[in-house]
């Protein structure tokens, strides 16, 4: 299809265009990925260290900590790099520059994606990802084969859409509200920091929360236990353990959607 | 000729949201917020033709941005049409937006870290601009806006002059047929200016393109267009010829006179007398209505009561009768 | 040295901070948030268990409240140099009568006073009242408590001073400023109490600048630290903050001396 090649190639054009400009400034690009890397690290360093003391946080030891946060990693590192995009959309939709883009004879989202996409930023996520996986895949008892490997390529993917429709949801929030900083920071980031752990050592309006309203649940959690089988999940469901893709894929389309209605309502409203 | 672009009695009201004090303020306002209901366009209607160039000016606030943003499609209009060509602008982005250009005076749309040139090839593959067309195009354009020097420079480097002239260059690289210009000389020098304002004009009258374009330097206007659309509170308060608006509204006139020595000058009826050099009383200026004083008259008069060295009548600048009807000070007859 | 102008800024921050009262209380539902979350962390990992190495449930939490609350409170703005740096107003900066410094230790006072003030103790309330915190083990030590959170500061300030230096050389501090925040995070005690970090590594860490930031005042607040301890610690703590300001300090005079050669 001639629309297609020619939507891959202005893709090109601009990765191209990006890399270039990164490479402006080499080295603080790949400060940047170290930096990344560095900062996603401080919870795992932290777990590290608590566990050198307690040995298991309710049932987990090290490498299956490892292996819950490497789902977590791995998915946010995947989506950033399409969506590091929208990282900085409430600064746009301020400033004015989000019209530019409406000007343009190309899909919104589309353009947003690879506008200034920050890979070295997502190198240092989903690097941490990959690094915490190769720590613990072979350590936690899980055995490789086709079955599970479908499983976990699945649950990643359910994972990737999951995180890009919270951050969807987040940055089309930009649209309404002129500060989302201090929302974000308590119904988002609060939350990430902790997505990390088996959720069932929380107060249970927070496993709510996880599961229902920030699903982070599904993205490692749900996912990791069906691989590991640790104690903990009783009471909740079989089902849950495979929902990560249909649960990633609704949430998606309805953050999808909200995003097209705000892009409306934006054309009406003004700003 | 058929018209290229109708609007008719069209309107835009914008929500504000109203802010609430103190924190259980700010919490009603998240969950329920109030809004307060502003008028920026109110029923607007002109039509302009193919190869135009109108000047769109107001002071701010008075809805020229909206109304670009409405004629651009980016803003649905309350009430009203709108019909550019075959097109109706908010409903077919994808295609419409690839027939028109936009150039923010504000508002960059370059690399800021990359060479000039790379915007634009960028822009070349967002556009799916033929590459002859791409090539004629920019050696054209280069040419014109004297871009030689700088198209390889890092944008960063640039003068905000420079940076502009590149700005229109990459708004203008897909043969645009209509062309937006907001605030195209906003913060650049002089020269740049001129640059800018002559390769506007010449493209007009080379390319047949039509142009709108917004702008508070009365100089950009007077250089350029014949026409001129005046927006006040929402409203169009003008739309007519440069020269017409002296016509409508500049009926003011002014009479500087100096005398020999120092006169002590009785009234005249529907004259103002006025005394415009404090340190100097032997001048007097008298500022009339053309409709209520002849100035044969008036002059007949001053000749035969005083001994009068000099006499110097003048008609107001556009800039000020301008800034009177912004003001509400002169009402159209 | 007049000090009128910088109480005048310091004021300024400060009143425009009360501007913002929405984000407040977002930040310190925020704070507490972390420290819930934390907390139930920890119950999980004592099982039930009265103490764990001589270290109680209660003085984990008196750990978490005080230095996550003080971490929320002593925000300083890392960005303030690199940014004026960035859009060249530091030159007309340097032209102003006032010293420079002056004016960042003003801006960044009047900002941490306020947060102290109205998210650190509305914090400390919130949590002394729903998750039983220890009290300050006597007066004395919530004197000495108070002396040290103010030294904790300095020595948190001047590490962003020194940090913030580095502008005049780098196109972009984000990553380095950054990779700072992750060794402040992790070794001030604030993410992960001192008391569980290897026995090697506590003895390498009471003598960094980072435990001293929040962990030495936790220590004081909690009585684990006779008033020799104490004396020593405080007087590490100003070394501590003399060598990094001091460093700061030449990095600031060779970066002027840079941006007058180059002109910014």
């Amino acid at each position: 299809m001639k629309i297609e090649n020619d939507t891959l190639f202005l893709a090109g054009i601009y990765m191209k265009t990006t890399m270039k400009a990164w490479f402006q400034y080499r080295i603080d690009a790949v400060l940047r990925s170290i930096a990344v890397f560095l900062r996603e690290s401080t919870g795992i360093i932290v777990i590290y260290f608590t566990l050198l003391q307690f040995d298991t946080l309710s049932g987990w030891n090290m490498s299956e900590m490892f292996f819950l946060f490497s789902l977590l990693f791995l998915t946010y590192g995947i989506m950033i790099l399409f969506f590091t995009g929208l990282r900085d959309f409430g600064g746009m939709v301020r400033s004015g520059n989000f019209d530019r883009f409406l000007l343009r004879p190309r899909g919104l989202l589309f353009q947003l994606i690879f506008v200034d996409a920050d890979w070295f930023a997502a190198i240092g996520q989903g690097g941490l990802g990959i690094v915490l996986f190769i720590l613990s895949a072979g350590k936690v008892g899980i055995e490789w084969n086709i079955e599970t490997i479908i499983y976990y390529v699945l649950a990643v993917a359910g994972g990737v859409l999951i995180q890009g429709a919270i951050f969807l949801i987040l940055a089309t929030l930009n649209i309404y509200l002129l500060q989302t900083d201090s929302l974000k920071e308590l119904t988002y980031h609060n939350f990430r920091k902790f997505a990390g752990y088996p959720i069932n050592i929380f107060h249970k309006a927070i496993q709510l929360i996880m599961i229902y309203v920030v699903p982070f649940a599904f993205v490692n959690y749900f996912p990791a236990q069906y691989l590991l089988r640790k104690p903990g999940a009783e009471e909740y469901s079989e089902i849950f353990f495979y929902l990560t893709p249909v649960v990633g894929s609704i949430w998606y389309l309805a953050a999808y959607l909200f995003w097209r209605i705000s892009i409306r309502w934006y054309k009406s409203s003004g700003n | 000729m058929p018209e290229f672009i109708e609007v008719k009695e069209v309107s835009k009201v914008f929500k504000i949201s109203k802010r609430s004090n103190g924190v259980p303020g700010m919490i009603a306002n998240l969950i329920m917020p109030k809004y307060e209901k502003r008028e920026a366009v109110r029923g607007v209607s002109f039509s302009i033709q193919q190869g135009e160039m109108i000047g769109f000016i107001g002071p701010n606030g008075a809805g020229k941005s909206t109304m670009i943003k409405m004629l651009s499609g980016i803003l649905f209009p309350d009430g009203g049409e709108i019909k550019v060509g075959k097109w109706i602008p908010y409903k077919q982005r994808k295609d419409y937006v690839g027939k028109i250009g936009v150039v923010f005076g504000q508002k960059s749309q370059l690399q800021w870290d990359l060479p000039v040139m790379d915007s634009f090839e960028l822009l070349r593959a967002i556009y799916r601009i033929p590459k002859d067309l791409y090539r004629r195009n920019l050696e054209r354009y280069i040419e014109m806006l004297l871009m030689e020097q700088f198209v390889h420079q890092p944008v960063r480097q640039l003068s905000l002059g420079q940076r502009m002239r590149a700005d229109i260059v990459a708004a203008l690289l897909h043969s645009p047929e209509i062309i937006f210009f907001d605030e195209p000389t906003i913060g650049v020098d002089v020269a740049g200016k001129e640059i800018i304002r002559n390769f506007i004009k010449d493209l007009n009258q080379q390319d047949n393109v039509t142009m709108l374009f917004t702008t508070h330097d009365m100089q950009d206007i007077e250089n350029t267009c014949k026409r001129l659309i005046i927006l006040d509170e929402g409203e169009k308060v003008y739309d007519g010829s440069l020269m017409g608006i002296r016509e409508k509204y500049g009926t003011t006139r002014q009479l500087d006179v100096e005398f020999n020595q120092e006169e002590v000058v009785k009234p005249i009826a529907n004259v103002e007398i006025l005394e415009p050099d404090e340190t100097d009383s032997r001048k007097r200026r008298f500022v009339f209505e053309s409709r209520n004083v002849q100035i044969n008259d008036l002059m007949n008069e001053l000749l035969s009561q005083y001994d009068i060295r000099d006499i110097n009548i003048s008609e107001p600048e556009i800039e000020s009768i301008i800034r009177k009807i912004y003001n509400g000070e002169v009402v159209s007859e | 040295m007049n000090i009128e102008p910088y109480i005048a800024y310091a004021k300024k921050t400060f009143l425009q901070k009360t501007a913002y009262r929405f984000d407040h209380l977002m930040n310190i539902l925020s704070t507490c948030l972390k420290i819930f979350i934390f907390l139930e962390i920890y119950r999980a990992l004592y099982l039930g268990r009265e103490e764990i190495g001589g270290i109680t449930m209660a003085m984990v939490t008196t750990n978490f409240v005080l230095s996550m609350g003080l971490d929320a409170a002593f925000y300083i703005d890392d960005f303030f140099l690199p940014g004026k740096i960035w859009d060249g107003s530091i030159a007309t900066e340097l032209l102003r009568p006032v010293s420079f410094k002056g004016r960042m230790i003003a801006e960044n006072l009047g900002n941490a006073f306020f947060k102290l003030l109205f998210c650190f103790v509305p914090t400390l309330l919130i949590c002394v009242f729903t998750i039983g915190m220890v009290p300050p083990h006597s007066v004395e030590m919530f004197g000495a408590f108070l002396l040290s959170i103010i030294l904790g500061y300095g020595v948190l300030w001047s590490i962003s001073f020194a940090v913030q230096m580095l502008a005049f050389w780098l196109v972009n501090i984000w990553s380095i400023n950054t990779i700072k925040n992750v060794f402040i995070n992790v070794l001030s005690g604030s993410m992960i109490p001192l008391w569980f970090m290897p026995e090697w590594m506590q003895g390498v860490l009471q003598f960094t600048p980072f435990s001293s930031i929040y962990f030495i005042p936790v220590q004081i607040y909690l009585g684990q630290l006779s008033f020799r301890e104490i004396f020593l610690r405080c007087l590490m703590q100003l070394i501590w903050i003399g060598i990094i300001y001091e460093l700061g300090n030449v990095l600031w005079k060779r970066g002027q001396r840079k941006l007058v050669v180059q002109g910014g």
